[in-house]
Formats: C-alpha cells, sequence, structure tokens
C-alpha cells in the first residue's frame, strides 16, 4: 500500500501549505509519509511542487513518478503529466485544457469544477487549494475526517469562520471527486490511531540542539537554512533560548563564537554563502579553541547559483574552509532522527574538544518533511568537557593558564565570571595564558597540543553504518541525505532480482580510516552515489583510507536521487556484467522539467 | 575590586614610546578601579591592530577576536552573561573600516556594553596606510597624492544611528578621558568613546601638537548633552571649521530601553546560569503532530 501525489501550482498560490496539511492527514493515520517540496527562488510566478510519498511500510524519500498530480494552474498539468505513474490521475482546474497537452493515453483526467464547487459551499474564492485537497484525499480512497482535524489545527487561530470555510470546501471538493472520479486503481487507508510527529530536517536538527542546551542561536536568513531560524524564533520563549537576527554571517558567526567563550551553548546556521562569510571567524574559534556549532544546508553552487534546490557539493568545502590547519568535526546527518542525534551530539563534541563542528545537510534534508516517532531522548548527555571551576587565587598580574599543555591536548577553560579564571581567548598564536606569541617552540607546543585531540576524539567517531542483508551482490555507499533515496531503491533493486545493501556515512570527518577499510573489505561491488559532479567522498576516502569504489553514480542537476534513478542505473550495470565506465553521471531531463520554453509555449 | 596596579599584567606594553594608547590604557585601567568592578566580572575584547594588544595588557577576562569583529564578540558576551561588564575596543580601521557593519547595526540594538574606538587616523600595525578617519589631502603608503575621500564621522554616524552615549577623548587628558570612559561604563545602553589616540610613527599630521592646538572641551562650552540637535551640530564642528576647532567631551546621550531588557528569557537570571542538564522538548511535540 503505498501512494505517492504531487500538488503544482504557481509560486505564491499557497502549495506548502495545502500539502502540508494532506501530508498531516496520512500522518495522523498512523502511515509512513515524506513530503518534499520544490520551489523557484521566486515569490510570485515560478512554478511550486510538493509531493507526498504514503506508504504502510518504511518509506524515505520522494519518488520520480507520482501516482496523483494535483494541478492547480495550466504550468503543473504541462509539467507533471511526464512523471506520472502508469494509470495516474491528473485532478487539475476545470479552466484548464488539460487535453490539449496530449497526456498519454492511461492517465485519468480528473476536471474539477473548482468555482462552482467553493460557490456552491460557501467559501471564498481563496479556498480554491483546499478545494483541491479534498478531492486529492478522495481520489486516494482516504476517509475525510482527517481532513478535518488537520484543517482545524491550522486555522482555529484565524477564528471558526476560517475554519469552517475551509473544511466546507474541502468537503465539497472531496464529495466532487468520489462522486465522479472513478477509475483510479490504487488506495491508501489509516493504519493505526498511533501519533507520530511529521518533521523536517531543519526543525529536527533544532529540537536536537535545544535538547543540548542550546541556549543561543544566531544568523542571518539564507536559504535553505532559513526555517532553522524561523522554528526557533517562533518557539524561543517556550525553548527559554535566545535567537538573534544579525547583519551577516560574518556577525553571526562571531556572535556564536563569544557566545560559546562565555560558556553558552551556541550555535549559528546557513548555506555556503553565508558559510564562506564565515570561515575566518570560525577558523578564530579553531585558534582560540573555542567551542562552535554550526549548521551548513548547503544548496548548489558557486555563487548564488540554485538558491533554492539540492547539492552536496560541500563537503570539502567544509572541510577546508579557513586559512591554517585545524581540526574540525563534520557531521551529515542522514535522516531526522539522525538530524535530531547528531544535532545533541555536536554540542559534546565542541565542548569536549573546543574547536569548531559542522553539521552538514542539504537543501534536500534540510526542507523535506519525514513522519518519525518522537525523537529517542534516552541516549541524550550533556557532556561539557573540561570546565574550570572554584580556581585558586592567582598571583598579583598573572593570568590563568587557560592553555596549559597537556597529553590530551584539552585543557580546562573558565567562563567569564568565575573567579581566579582571567586569560586572553585569542586569534593569535599564544603561550599557556593566551598571551600572544612568536616563540618558535610555543609555535610548534601549541600546534601540536590542539592536534593531539585527534586521538580522543576518534574513539568517538563510529565507521559507516550498513543497512540491508549482511553481504549482498552490490552494496550502494553514500553519505548524508542520500541515504533516503538510497533505502527506498534496496527493495525496488531486490524486484529486479538484484541483492544490494547500502554503506552510509554520517560521520564524515575525521575519517575511521580502520572501520572504513573493514566495513569496504567486505564489500562486492561498489557504486557510490553522490548528489555532486566530482565524488568528493570517493576522495576524502582515497585520501584519508585508500580505498575506492568500482562505480560513481553521479547527480548534480538541483535535484536529489530518486530511487528509481539508482535501482535502474545498478540494474543497467549488472546488466552488462559490470563492464562500463567507472563514471556515470544522470539528471533528470528526460522525465521532468520547468520550463514552459522546452514545450513551445 | 582592583587598584590600577593590579589591573596590570608582567608582560611589558609593547606600543611605540608616547603612543596613544599608553594614555588610554591608563585612563581604562583608571576608570576600572574607580568604578570598583571586579575583574572577573570584566571582559575586555578588541580587534586587530595596535589597538588589539589592549586586551592583553590588563588582569581581566579578555577576546583578543579578528579584525574589525570585537563588536559581534562582545555582544553575544554580554547576551550569554548580562551579569558581565563588557568592553569592546578597536581601532579606526577596524571599527570604522572592516567592521563598519557591525558598528552601524549594534547602536540600533542598544546593548549595554562600552565601545571604545582607538582612533588616529591611520593604520598603525600595517605600517601606515590611510583610514576611514584620514582627513582629506593626507599623504599615506596607499595615498601618495593625498586622501581624497571624505573622512568618516563616528560621532554624527552614531548619534543618527541610534547610539545612546557618544563621547568623544584625546589620549593627551588623561583625567578627562577617564571620566568618559566611566560614564561610558556606567551608562545603561550603547556607549561610544571615540578617543584622538596620535600614532607618532606613522600619522605626521594629526599630532599631539595638531591636537593641542584644536581641541576644546564640551563641559567647558556650556553643551547640553541630552539636546540631539545641539549634539549634531556639534558633530559637524570639526570639519566645518576645516578642523579649527575640534570639540572633545559628551556629545550627546540618551535613555532607552537596551536590547536585553526586552528578552523575558534571560530577566533574572542570565542564559550562562541556566540549568541545561535535562532540557525539555515535549512542548515541542504538539504542533509536528
Amino acid at each position: 500500500m503505498a501512494l505517492s501525489i504531487k500538488i503544482g501550482a504557481q509560486a505564491g498560490a499557497g502549495v506548502m501549505v495545502t500539502g502540508r496539511s494532506l501530508a498531516k492527514c496520512f500522518t495522523r493515520g498512523g502511515l509512513n509519509v515524506v513530503a518534499y517540496p520544490e520551489y523557484p527562488s521566486i515569490i510570485r510566478g515560478g512554478h511550486n511542487s510538493y509531493q507526498v510519498v504514503i506508504s504502510d511500510k518504511p518509506v524515505h524519500s520522494p519518488t520520480m513518478h507520482s501516482d496523483i498530480v494535483v494541478a492547480l494552474n495550466q504550468d503543473a498539468v504541462l509539467f507533471h503529466k511526464d512523471s506520472l505513474s502508469k494509470g495516474g490521475a491528473m485532478v487539475y482546474d476545470s479552466r484548464i485544457d488539460a487535453a490539449k497537452f496530449k497526456p498519454r493515453k492511461d492517465i485519468l483526467l480528473f476536471r474539477l469544477p473548482t468555482e462552482e464547487l467553493l460557490a456552491k459551499s460557501g467559501a471564498g474564492a481563496r479556498m480554491a487549494n483546499t478545494v483541491a485537497l479534498g478531492a486529492a484525499l478522495a481520489v486516494s480512497g482516504y476517509p475525510f475526517d482527517q481532513l478535518e482535524n488537520v484543517l482545524r489545527d491550522e486555522f482555529t487561530r484565524k477564528g471558526e469562520g476560517v475554519v469552517r470555510e475551509n473544511i466546507a470546501a474541502a468537503k465539497a471538493g472531496y464529495d466532487h471527486a468520489k462522486a465522479n472520479f472513478k477509475g483510479f486503481a490504487k488506495s491508501v487507508e489509516p493504519a493505526s490511531d498511533k501519533r507520530k510527529i511529521f518533521v523536517e530536517g531543519n526543525e529536527a536538527v533544532s529540537l536536537g540542539a535545544v535538547k543540548a542546551g542550546m541556549k543561543f542561536y544566531v544568523a542571518y536568513p539564507m536559504t535553505p537554512a532559513s526555517t532553522l531560524i524561523h522554528y526557533l524564533c517562533e518557539n524561543d520563549r517556550d525553548f527559554g533560548i535566545v535567537v538573534k537576527q544579525t547583519e551577516d554571517e560574518i556577525a553571526a558567526m562571531n556572535y556564536a563564537v563569544g557566545a560559546n567563550f562565555a560558556g553558552v551553548r551556541a550555535m549559528t546556521g546557513t548555506s555556503g554563502g553565508g558559510f564562506a562569510l564565515m570561515v575566518e571567524a570560525m577558523g578564530m574559534a579553531a585558534e582560540s579553541e573555542t567551542p562552535v556549532v554550526v549548521t551548513l544546508v548547503s544548496r548548489p553552487g558557486p555563487g548564488t547559483c540554485m538558491p533554492t534546490w539540492t547539492e552536496q557539493a560541500e563537503l570539502r568545502f567544509a572541510l577546508h574552509a579557513a586559512q591554517g590547519e585545524f581540526l574540525r568535526v563534520i557531521l551529515a546527518p542522514g535522516d531526522v532522527d539522525e538530524c535530531f542525534e547528531l544535532a545533541w551530539r555536536a554540542f559534546n563534541f565542541a565542548d569536549k574538544y573546543q574547536m569548531p563542528v559542522i553539521i552538514l545537510l542539504d537543501k534536500f534534508l534540510g526542507e523535506s518533511i519525514f513522519s518519525t516517532e518522537r525523537f529517542d531522548e534516552s541516549k541524550v548527555r550533556i557532556e561539557r568537557g573540561k570546565i574550570a571551576k572554584g580556581l585558586p587565587e592567582l598571583a598579583p598580574n598573572t593570568r590563568f593558564k587557560r592553555y596549559a599543555l597537556s597529553a590530551d591536548g584539552v585543557s580546562a577553560r573558565p567562563f567569564p565570571g568565575e573567579p581566579n579564571g582571567m586569560h586572553v581567548a585569542t586569534s593569535y598564536e599564544h603561550d599557556e595564558t593566551g598571551y600572544s606569541s612568536e616563540d618558535f617552540s610555543v609555535r610548534k607546543a601549541h600546534v601540536d597540543k590542539r592536534m593531539a585531540k585527534i586521538d580522543t576524539l576518534m574513539k568517538e567517531i563510529p565507521g559507516p553504518k550498513l543497512y540491508g542483508p549482511k553481504t549482498a551482490d552490490v552494496t550502494l555507499v553514500c553519505w548524508g541525505s542520500q541515504k533516503l533515496p538510497g533505502l527506498d531503491s534496496l527493495e525496488l533493486l531486490s524486484e529486479k532480482g538484484i541483492t544490494a545493501n547500502l554503506l552510509h556515512f554520517s560521520y564524515m570527518f575525521p575519517v575511521n580510516t580502520k572501520e572504513v577499510q573493514k566495513a569496504l573489505s567486505k564489500c562486492k561491488k561498489t557504486v557510490l552515489l553522490e548528489n555532486n559532479s566530482t565524488a568528493q567522498l570517493a576522495g576524502l576516502l582515497k585520501e584519508y583510507a585508500d580505498v575506492s569504489f568500482d562505480f560513481h553514480l553521479l547527480k548534480y542537476d538541483g535535484r536529489p536521487f530518486f530511487p528509481e534513478q539508482i535501482a535502474d542505473e545498478v540494474a543497467r550495470l549488472a546488466a552488462k556484467g559490470f563492464k562500463a565506465k567507472k563514471e556515470i553521471r544522470i539528471g533528470d531531463e528526460d522525465y521532468e522539467y520547468y520550463s514552459p520554453q522546452r514545450y513551445g509555449l | 575590586m582592583a587598584t590600577v596596579e593590579e589591573l596590570g599584567v608582567k608582560q611589558k606594553v609593547q606600543w611605540c614610546p608616547g603612543c596613544g594608547n599608553i594614555s588610554l590604557l591608563a585612563a581604562l585601567k583608571g576608570a576600572l578601579s574607580d568604578l570598583g568592578l571586579n575583574r572577573h566580572e570584566t571582559v575586555v575584547v578588541t580587534g586587530i591592530g595596535c589597538s588589539g594588544k589592549t586586551s592583553h595588557y590588563l588582569s581581566t577576562y579578555g577576546f583578543e577576536s579578528l579584525h574589525g569583529r570585537s563588536l559581534p564578540v562582545a555582544s553575544a558576551i554580554k547576551l550569554a552573561n548580562t551579569d558581565l561588564t563588557v568592553i569592546a575596543e578597536g581601532g579606526d580601521g577596524d571599527g570604522y573600516g572592516i567592521g563598519v557593519q557591525h558598528f552601524v547595526h549594534i547602536m540600533r540594538r542598544n546593548y549595554d556594553l562600552t565601545y571604545i574606538v582607538h582612533d588616529n587616523q591611520v593604520y598603525g600595525l600595517t605600517t601606515g596606510q590611510a583610514s576611514p578617519t584620514a582627513l582629506l589631502g593626507m599623504k599615506t603608503k596607499t595615498t601618495p597624492w593625498g586622501v581624497v575621500e571624505v573622512p568618516f564621522n563616528p560621532i554624527s554616524t552614531a548619534i543618527n544611528g541610534g547610539a545612546t552615549y557618544v563621547a568623544r577623548g584625546y589620549a593627551g587628558d588623561i583625567p578627562h578621558l577617564k571620566e568618559l570612559i566611566k560614564g561610558a561604563i556606567t551608562h545603561k545602553g550603547f556607549a561610544l568613546v571615540d578617543v584622538f589616540q596620535p600614532c607618532v610613527t606613522f600619522n605626521y599630521l594629526n599630532t599631539y601638537q595638531w591636537f593641542q592646538e584644536r581641541v576644546y572641551k564640551l563641559e567647558a562650552a556650556n553643551h547640553d548633552p541630552k539636546d540631539k540637535a545641539a549634539a549634531m551640530e556639534k558633530a559637524l564642528e570639526d570639519s566645518k571649521t576645516d578642523y579649527k576647532k575640534v570639540p572633545i567631551g559628551l556629545f550627546y546621550k540618551e535613555e532607552r530601553p537596551t536590547y536585553e531588557e526586552t528578552l523575558p528569557q534571560i530577566k533574572g537570571k542570565p542564559l550562562v546560569r541556566q540549568d541545561i542538564s535535562n532540557v525539555d522538548i515535549s512542548m515541542a511535540y504538539k504542533d509536528l503532530e
């Protein structure tokens, strides 16, 4: 029992809200749901879409094909008709002449008289989306009552009138579809009344950070990281945290370092362009051994590029950002549960090792929404590392040895306000008290001190995680968000008679060489999936673990992999007896494109 | 509470003999001592440049940050722990050049902290280039034909930009400067103290003698710092008189709620003292279901 629904409309028409309401109906029925929004970097005009994938079995990823398309304007009919699955349904506004675009013969055309239904239900014209929402739910065979609950929760704060109007509009669409739209073969029904949460990657990171005791979040708005600051601002007083929007990302990172120096767990968040402005201050955190956490939600680059789309091209940027050489931790969660877990762990890494920690997401995971259980808080520990308290009196005119040399490279840090802990934190090279020094022996000793942290840190860095059967003909290898389509492709491969498993990296740096080598030694054919054009993980693992992969499957057109694509490409390789070129570059140009010009319009 | 002596450190001050920073440091130590502030509850955040060394020569807490970034670092320290006395310092290149965006925006926010700018109209540590406050015609390594850009006016910018305490001191008059700094620290809100601090090595134009002939005290001229229009007039007097008359003292002061006061999250308990051992996030799930 699985279904994929896509809603399409022009930007500004409310597709995101409509889509989220639809997805919540299924989540509340105990089903597994993934929602994937696509939108251009324009507020009005341009094309928005929102795909909701529903299943009673685990589901992780958006799909290449949709079973139902709800087209709220002409472009949506045009853009999505070819990505409809066989026997799929197109629900469209009756003012659109869908037939003139010659959809495939197997597609069911469901013409929705929106205006008429709105008039009949007494709802206003701005409720057109809600009528379509009701119709989509009816076509999917799902009962109406959950939608009523969702709309009530969504609009209660706008008053009972708005609630009633919305429900009436939804019911009109629902009833019309039930009575008139026949022949669609698939359906979904509620599985249980077990409540799940429906959460996006950025929200999950936010919650993990708040759970970790993050008391200060500071950022400059940048897509696709802005929902971090939106979510945290919306809840700042409930969470008891302070959220600050600064004049730019330079300020944001400097604030984050300052707050951590003062003893408060603080985080900043941004995308690649903003991160570029943050790197100098991140280096200051490293030199001054001040903890700091940054969530980097990447999008295609370089330059402004495609701001609202996705790419995994900032692994190397995260790793090498800032001048000089220093250690850092890079964590790339693969799903919302990992977003929560790695976020709270990030603060422990930052505090214990007094260094920058980067949580590396991308637009796909950051802004897509997933059903899951309430997060597992049982494992959460707050580890602040070496904090200096109750210190002995300092000799006159001397300072506390904040940077005392130690075997593990970590020295105790007092927070300002602590008597007898006075010292200078500095971005200059410095002696044990923080006094700047250009003495060669001091320089070498302090570089060695900071680098020595790797030994204890490495003990906390697990290797990649294997999903699926222990042994398989093909092992898919990926990192971060691409775990999601990767996992969903395993079953598709098995349907094609290919046994496959998935090796996923979420601890990106430092690289646990032994664990990586051990994991890969058990693999037969390996196919690396990366949402970039240069296979950055392959390079990193070659450098640190001297391992390589049989094939690199690369996609870098602004979209994540879809499970069908992975399965098709791997099946093609298997059919050729795995005798093929190492690099396979794919895109979505053959089945879906969002440009009216391509259609001669 | 600390004496001027206790506020110092063993390390030798490494500024040029006669540098205005030496007098500025003396005035700052005097102010901290007079106010009876605890060294462990005082944080001095500096940028990079000759002025940046100030944090090294004090036995308080210090953070020598990056070029131009003392204000954002200091802002966050204040937000994290409102019990601390936070003083940010930087040079004219640091604060009015590379870090000017922070200066412009911090004034709108009115955090309760003090910003002391070591203003010597030249870049010292990088061996003598024109700074944003360099006067027209001044010849430096980067302006061999003379500066053609009009100088940045920090005082008028601050009065116009929302600063609630705007003062200018002169390193040649330590007692006067000390009082301005004390006023800035005790002022509730963002306080700017721009300090003429002659660079004896790279600025051949704005020397002690040059200032001595031109500066006069606003306090002696019957200026009312609550009068914003009069303050603006005084802020523009130096350029209007072709630098024949250069006022120093308190230009402007107003009372306005601080940014911190608008945050119920930190009322009565600074962030740093809030318990994080078991944060409750259960209220968040309701909106997500």
